[in-house]
């Protein structure tokens, strides 16, 4: 994680209150940012047609929630290098040779050339990879068009994300609950630091929390800013998030903390819990966590009885080798504390009633059981599969009134690494067209080599990008994205949240970016499939969903910043709960169908490797930089102009490191070069490593890559089983064997070398 | 009916008030919208000096010239 942004008292004070009165020859908008993932309600200011300036919102619910990657995006987005027309690859593949064409001509050919792919290996041959907060517009048309042509393999960095932990939610009481912050007194903040300019909403909302009083625990191994003012902070060893929270449930229950008559009523499975929960006393606990047992039992009395409490969603338990454990036993806390669907706890808010979900979008009843059987990697590890989630179906339609909802768009998905051996040819069947869309693929998912040797056994890669990402250069085509201050948007969180938002368009589209919407409806029309996404354009698709309400979609934007639907509590007192025994499921029915430990476990590291006696994790951003992006950004590239990793001084002194040099962190699967950044915050032995890192002004093209192959943390994740989810197939990133060596110089292919940053 | 069910539905009350608030100011199209409006930014509001939000990179953040922003995407 980055240093907390620096919280100067005499800044603060001279900072400057924001001038809300219009300013002369602008107009406003109210926009949703999709910047990052987090979509903060913001207002844009459009002058000469252009946008100049965005924004906080007006409405005090969502007052001063922007951070530094949005009030930079008017300039982001007319970076001199983005994408502005469709480009067509010429040479060989990674060549950089391109020729630009219309989108009919570009369309016509990926159609014909997409029907000649499924006609030789079936339409499983086709796979999907995208994030759909960057999209936006995708809605589940990806789906919606892949259901129909009859291929399973849509994959998402949500796989590891938010996604796995929608779909494990699920394994125990049917749904993916969203924390009430508003009302909670306790919160258990577990591996993710949200700061000023990272998860802004998330940050306000934890520290308004505490101003009225909330508690904070917060299980990190490193001294996070949001540790610092915690009232108990846990350094947990890295990857050892299931092992901690076996402890808290050993303590809850041998101390009756939990809610007996939610338990009695609600819950199966709780003897059999409790035996498993017997098997980690509070000293194996210490042991494998590394913290002193009775903090441990300190924090899990708080938790159980300074409630309501919520544990929010944390990418870091998704991403360990006991994910499905981790995920579980969040769940399981929640539940037998009496935390669910309770003021203060963790809502489970089901849909909107009033407005048509992506999930009736995505259309999945029409894809044949044949073909959901497909989906690569549901023999292995089906967690988040068709198969893994097929049990679900009839209580989702009890509960939630719907089939497939496909919550955070991670409900249904093929597994990544499976898909892209498929594409590899070293699959059960051969993958042989990749669509990537607003998703640099190459850096976003495990084992990079293994995804290069993917793509380049491509017969057709498609790109819809704003820029020359590493993945868009090793593809056939190449199309121009709009972004959020170009389209409208509609969104209910993926299905997390029963309220919705809408964004209003506040300017043109330069060149010819396009709508993801645009796209699938293009490559519909391509397919000779029309029919599939019949909506003429974007603002009639949301007039369809909005019919609900009475309101098109014009006028839903008039009408509120936030349409809510009624708020109830606990509803399972009149539906029970979406799962196969309509209970809270402590033990899993649906994990032990499918071969899997029904109750959750801890599974400890493979025997240490000696030349590798450091460990990393991976995943963290800097503030400037969402994911792979803004690297082309010059003000956010001056704040981090180089990937750095994060050691503590003990770890720099022991292996004779100095601040700012750089070194080579090497494991079993790859090498990635970094500079050194000594840091109190770190515990000894363990590594930060920066996530998603390549320099846009580097060279281009196979084996180059900009920069990916000498900086890209994905050449550090690993994919084999010891390193891989039993349930889910997701890769362990949080706490991984390393070492550091170092380097005579800087690495090769010195920034600037190939050309300039534009500023 | 117990204590705890009690206590629990007070604070549903409470959560769905708040809420009914939030839909209001979220509208913010009649006086009445207006009022609740100021009611939750009143209820809302840091103290000086205690705003954790206040950030100068953002509060002092002025925006674009778009004539400068047309000749930064042109390259010039």
């Amino acid at each position: 994680m980055p240093a907390a942004v620096p919280f100067d008292p005499q800044a603060v004070a001279a900072a400057k209150p924001v001038e809300r009165t219009p300013r002369e020859g602008v107009t406003t908008h109210r926009v949703v940012c999709s910047t990052c993932d987090i979509a903060c309600s913001v207002v844009t200011e459009v002058k000469k047609g252009r946008v100049v300036r965005v924004r906080s919102s007006d409405n005090p619910i969502f007052r001063d929630n922007i951070c530094m990657k949005g009030i930079i995006a008017p300039k982001a987005f007319a970076n001199p290098d983005r994408i502005l027309h469709p480009l067509k690859r010429v040479g060989a593949r990674g060549s950089g040779e391109w020729q630009r064409v219309s989108w009919d001509e570009a369309m016509a050919d990926i159609g014909q050339r997409l029907r000649s792919i499924i006609s030789e290996y079936g339409p499983e041959a086709w796979a999907v990879s995208t994030s759909q907060w960057n999209t936006c517009t995708d809605h589940g048309l990806g789906r919606r068009v892949m259901n129909h042509v009859g291929s399973p393999n849509w994959i998402s960095g949500v796989a590891l994300c938010a996604g796995n932990t929608a779909a494990i939610n699920r394994m125990t009481y049917g749904w993916f609950p969203m924390g009430d912050f508003n009302n909670t007194k306790c919160i258990v903040l577990i591996g993710h630091n949200p700061r000023r300019h990272s998860w802004t909403p998330i940050f306000n909302f934890i520290r308004s929390a505490q101003a009225r009083g909330a508690k904070l625990i917060v299980l990190d191994p490193r001294r996070s800013s949001n540790a610092e003012v915690a009232d108990i902070w846990l350094p947990l060893k890295a990857g050892s998030d299931a092992a901690m929270l076996l402890g808290w449930l050993k303590v809850i229950i041998d101390e009756k903390l939990y809610d007996q008559d939610f338990v009695t009523r609600w819950t199966t499975g709780f003897d059999e819990l409790c035996a498993r929960v017997n098997e980690y006393p509070l000293e194996r606990v210490a042991e494998l966590t590394g913290c002193d047992p009775e903090m441990i039992a300190k924090a899990a009395r708080l938790y159980a009885t300074g409630g309501p409490a919520i544990i929010p969603w944390t990418p870091i338990t998704d991403m360990q080798r006991n994910s499905t454990s981790g995920i579980r036993l969040q769940s399981i806390l929640r539940a037998i504390c009496g935390y669910l669907d309770v003021p203060g706890g963790e809502t489970l808010q089901g849909f909107n009633p009033d407005i048509v979900p992506e999930s009736t979008i995505e259309m999945h009843e029409v894809l044949s059981d044949e073909q959901k059987a497909k989906q690569l990697g549901s023999d292995s590890h089906p967690a988040f599969t068709y198969r893994g989630q097929q049990a679900f179906t009839e209580p989702m339609k009890r509960v939630w009134g719907h089939e497939y909802p496909n919550q955070i768009t991670g409900c249904y998905m093929a597994n990544p690494s499976a898909t892209f051996r498929a594409m590899a040819g070293e699959g059960p069947y051969p993958v042989k067209a990749f669509f990537s869309l607003g998703n640099n693929t190459v850096l976003s998912y495990a084992n990079m080599p293994l995804i290069i040797k993917a793509m380049m056994n491509q017969d057709l890669i498609v790109v819809h990008e704003h820029f020359m990402t590493p993945t868009a250069q090793l593809a056939d085509y190449v199309l121009p994205g709009d972004s959020w201050l170009e389209r409208p948007w509609l969104t209910d969180g993926f299905g997390w949240m029963s309220s919705y938002r809408a964004s209003e368009k506040s300017m043109d589209p330069p060149g010819e970016a396009a709508s993801t919407f645009d796209f699938w409806k293009k490559l519909a029309g391509a397919i000779d499939r029309p029919e599939i996404v019949p909506w003429t354009d974007l603002e009639s698709f949301y007039d369809d969903r909005l019919r609900g309400t009475g309101m098109s979609f014009t006028e839903f934007n008039r009408s509120t910043e936030m349409y809510f639907a009624k708020p109830e509590f606990r509803k399972y007192l009149d539906t029970g709960f979406a799962t196969p025994s309509g209970k809270v499921e402590l033990k899993s029915s649906v994990l032990e169908s499918l071969g899997f430990d029904p109750l959750p476990y801890f599974r400890e590291d493979p025997p240490l490797d000696p030349d590798y006696p450091l460990q990393l994790f991976t995943g963290v951003r800097e503030d400037g930089y969402f994911q792979t992006a803004q690297r082309q950004v010059p003000e956010m590239r001056q704040r981090s102009p180089e990937p750095v990793m994060f050691v503590s001084p003990g770890t720099a002194q022991a292996y004779k490191l100095i601040e700012d040099e750089w070194v080579a962190v090497e494991n079993q699967v790859g090498k990635i070069s970094v500079k050194v950044g000594v840091r109190d915050a770190m515990p000894d032995g363990l590594v930060r490593i920066p996530h998603g890192w390549w320099k846009p002004e580097m060279k281009q093209g196979a084996g180059h890559l900009s920069g990916a192959l000498e900086y890209s943390d994905a050449q550090l994740c690993r994919d084999d089983e010891d390193y891989l989810d039993r349930e889910q197939g997701i890769p362990h990133l949080k706490g991984v064997p390393c070492r550091i060596v170092k380097l005579a110089g800087q690495p090769g292919g010195v920034p600037g070398s190939d050309r300039e940053l534009a500023v | 009916m117990t204590a705890n069910e009690r206590d629990l539905r007070r604070r549903e009350r409470s959560a769905k008030m708040t809420l009914w608030l939030a839909d209001h100011a979220s509208r913010n199209r009649s006086l009445f919208d207006r009022l609740c409006r100021k009611l939750l930014a009143r209820a809302t509001r840091k103290q000086a000096g205690q705003d954790f939000m206040r950030d100068p990179l953002i509060d002092n953040d002025t925006g674009f010239d778009p004539d400068e922003l047309e000749r930064y995407q042109r390259g010039e």
